[in-house]
């Protein structure tokens, strides 16, 4: 399978479609050698099937099977909830810059930002699912909504996220998947109409042109709805955890700002993994890698600075349950998920890949340092919200009760962390089929470049073009 | 309901025993020797009672036995239908408050805070505002309070609603030790209950923050959000878990809030935040919370304190009181006399 093509290259080979049609997916998106897609999917199988086994586990045990105590109320699967959600917010709040503020050098990897937003959220809705004592029940938050409650807005916040995420991803595609639908054939040409929820695009150049105008206007509309939404949809998370006047380590107006710029980085990262190692390959790889590996280290640069804040001020102001997490952190039961996880994968690996000479130049090592980061960024999770159940709520109350399920220390236990990994499998394997599948890489008009008709700009062409488009479908319009 | 249905049960075999002499005894007065009066006939009223300072004449408190035999024996043609059993049991022990004597010095500081309870529940609920106070130089520290509430409620293992924190200052040999009992402290001003998504829990009429476990999804925000830790999860487990075969007493049902729950798979209460809630079901009997009862040193005192007269009212007022966390303005409904 032939990978690194130009756009000239796919351009050439667009006028065979035609005659190979199902090959037209493997060109535009991604190709690999094939023992590494067994390895990779096949993995991914595996995983998936342990994950689907937790899962069900899970629900016939309930939360037994974890190794939450009553203090420490929340463990693995809210940093994992929170990581993805923060990927999502992070993921559609980059795509935003590309749609509603302009920055169309990265517009190539704005269909996957979209798209990894999307899992991304689906993959935050399964764990906080599971987290629930009683899952089957989730409807409540609608019949019974306390408008007092954070979680409970964050639960529409979620629902009217994943709208504007959809319709904005579908959007940007619905040209493409339209014309996929009518070249393909089999179950590809299904997958490609179902998706395509029954669009159809115009067959020439200049009505398609108008289509994915009227497209992107649509686009930059929802993404101007989406950045304040996103906004709460991750600023809000972080409200979850920061309002509990309870935990001192939590309470602080910064700590939603800490999400945000956090997701930010990890949005970023996610982009530069991904477009890193699995972007085409074309003139633009490197120069979008490069750019949005740099966004990715001004991210983790102002969440480095935003986190210097929140531990000196505590440190430095000594009250006892607030010192006591950061010395938990810092040299205590979470030094490793600290100084590992965090410092060493979540921000020097990535800056270190990102700037050294010999590195930088390179999209495999910007690519790496995203992943690294991606990583880091689950430790970065599990410090927010772990740490601060560790303080015991009363002096004493730690020695009171002598059971398991009041200990002060938390560790996740065997379920979680195979349902934590075998989650993100269940996840990561229809996001890798749908990166395959999906024309994320594909350029405005790219069919037509062999006829070089001059695109409709104004209004009043437009309305020609559809004209024409109405009287003589199969005609080449004339403006 | 079941508790008392099953008292009435061991009532009921009581009067079986008495079957042969029954004509003669259970309701017949030993004064009367008649000796004519049967089952159905209408026990002969009491005396007017000149001595009000006794406890409950005999044939008093037999007429009470042989009341509750007949409710729990008509109550049980009717045990096919829980719903009308609900009812019709709930209107009769409403009525059923029991009676004190009068007071008299050197009594038990129980029977005056009972005294107290009662003229409290002839309030409307509104109007009450249920207190605990915990003298601490009172407290030995016996952990009486923690396990009487874990047998009253049915608690699980891992769920307790009223921890004793222990502390010890000083060094050898001039040690002390300090207790703290923490039950839930009824806040007046909850930080668990607007974190609910599901409007879960709320606090009470009469001050009490109580759950609704058919309505909690589990999510543990509260338990998060609580600053003194009152609040507990239940995760399923089972005190003989690790036994050949569940023990009896893992299936015994809480009254909790008057519900009777037990605990089976993952049916609530399991997977549902639980925490102290006074013993509402007793309170509402007539009853001080079970923890109060037990207190071997006193220590624990209860009552309305929106009534002047009652004795946590007298308590709440002295120099000596504090409560927890009061910076947090949670306003908690529990107070230590120190």
């Amino acid at each position: 399978m032939e990978y690194n093509l130009t756009s000239d290259e796919v351009a050439q080979q667009s006028g065979a479609w035609r005659t190979h049609p199902n090959t037209i997916v493997h060109q535009l998106t991604v190709a690999q050698p094939r023992w590494m897609q067994i390895l990779f999917y096949g993995g991914l199988t595996l995983l998936s099937i342990i994950g689907l086994i937790a899962l069900g586990v899970r629900l016939l045990e309930g939360l037994r099977i974890t190794a939450l105590t009553s203090p420490m109320g929340w463990g693995m699967w809210v940093a994992v909830y929170i990581y993805f959600i923060g990927l999502s917010a992070g993921s559609f709040l980059l795509s935003t810059l590309i749609y509603v503020f302009g920055m169309e050098q990265y517009e190539k990897a704005g269909r996957m930002a979209l798209l990894s937003a999307l899992f991304a959220l689906m993959a935050g809705m399964l764990f906080v699912w599971i987290d629930l004592g009683h899952p089957w029940r989730f409807w409540h938050v609608f019949t019974r909504w306390n408008y007092t409650s954070v979680l409970a807005w964050e639960v529409i916040a979620y629902g009217f996220y994943i709208t504007v995420l959809a319709s904005e991803l579908w959007l940007l595609m619905r040209c493409d998947l339209a014309d996929l639908a009518l070249r393909t054939t089999g179950w590809r040409q299904i997958f490609y109409r179902v998706v395509s929820l029954g669009f159809r695009c115009p067959q020439n150049q200049n009505q398609y042109q108008y289509c994915h105008t009227q497209s992107m206007q649509r686009v930059k509309t929802l993404g101007m709805i989406g950045v304040p939404v996103a906004i709460i949809v991750h600023g809000g998370t972080g409200s979850i955890f920061a309002v509990v006047l309870a935990k001192p380590y939590w309470y602080s107006g910064l700590f939603p700002i800490i999400f945000l710029v956090s997701a930010l980085a990890s949005g970023a990262a996610l982009m530069t993994f991904l477009y890193g190692f699995f972007g085409r390959k074309d003139e633009d790889h490197f120069a979008i890698t490069r750019g949005l590996a740099n966004l990715m280290i001004l991210f983790i640069g102002i969440d480095l600075i935003l986190i210097t804040a929140e531990f000196l001020v505590g440190l430095y102001g000594n009250i006892p349950e607030h010192r006591e997490v950061y010395h938990a952190l810092l040299f205590g039961q979470f030094r490793y998920t600290f100084w590992v996880g965090q410092m060493l994968f979540g921000i020097l690996i990535p800056i270190l890949l990102v700037t050294l000479p010999r590195m930088r130049h390179n999209t495999f090592w910007l690519g790496l340092g995203g992943l690294s980061a991606v990583i880091g960024i689950v430790a970065v999770r599990f410090n927010l919200v772990v740490p601060a159940y560790i303080v015991p709520m009363l002096p004493g109350l730690d020695h009171a009760i002598n059971e398991a399920r009041w200990a002060h220390s938390y560790f996740p236990s065997f379920w979680e962390l195979a349902s934590s990994i075998g989650g993100v499998a269940l996840v990561v394997l229809p996001f890798s089929i749908a990166f395959r599948l999906l024309p994320l890489f594909h350029e405005i008009g790219e069919q037509f470049k062999e006829t070089a008709d001059p695109m409709p700009v104004t209004p009043e062409q437009s309305r020609v073009v559809d004209q024409q488009f109405q009287q003589d479908p199969g005609g080449v319009p004339n403006v | 309901m079941e508790k008392y249905a099953r008292q009435r049960e061991v009532w009921d075999r009581m009067a079986d025993a008495f079957q042969p002499t029954e004509s003669q005894t259970s309701v017949e007065p030993l004064a009367d020797r008649s000796g004519k009066a049967g089952v159905g006939t209408q026990p002969t009223p009491p005396k007017a009672q000149a001595t009000p300072i006794n406890l409950v004449g005999r044939r008093e408190a037999l007429q009470h036995m042989t009341q509750n035999v007949l409710a729990g024996l008509t109550l049980a043609l009717w045990s096919s239908q829980p719903r009308a059993v609900e009812a019709a049991a709930s209107e009769l022990e409403a009525l059923e408050l029991p009676e004190l004597p009068p007071p008299q010095p050197g009594e038990d500081v129980l029977m005056r805070m009972m005294r107290d309870l009662q003229r409290a529940l002839a309030k409307p609920k509104e109007q009450r505002h249920w207190v605990m106070v915990i003298d601490l130089r009172k407290c030995v520290g016996c952990h009486a309070c923690t396990i009487a509430c874990v047998t009253e409620n049915a608690l699980p293992p891992g769920v307790l609603y009223r921890p004793v924190m222990e502390e010890e200052v000083g060094t050898y040999p001039h040690v002390a030790r300090r207790f703290l009992p923490r039950p839930c402290l009824q806040c007046g001003n909850p930080p668990c209950v607007p974190v609910c998504p599901v409007h879960a829990t709320w606090k009470g009429a009469d001050g009490i923050v109580v759950i609704d476990y058919d309505a909690c999804i589990g999510c543990r925000y509260c338990i998060t959000a609580c600053p003194y830790g009152a609040r507990s999860f239940d995760f399923g487990e089972h005190h003989s878990d690790n036994a050949p075969h569940r023990a009896e007493y893992d299936m015994v049902a809480s009254p909790e809030y008057g519900q009777f729950r037990q605990r089976q798979g993952q049916q609530s209460p399991v997977g549902n935040a639980r925490k102290c809630h006074f013993c509402k079901h007793r309170i509402e009997k007539g009853m001080l919370p079970q923890c109060v009862t037990t207190c071997i040193g006193r220590a624990t005192f209860f009552g309305d304190a929106n009534d002047s007269a009652n004795l946590v009212s007298e308590l709440i007022a002295s120099p000596n009181v504090m409560r927890l966390k009061e910076e947090l303005g949670t306003e908690p409904s529990a107070y230590y006399l120190v």
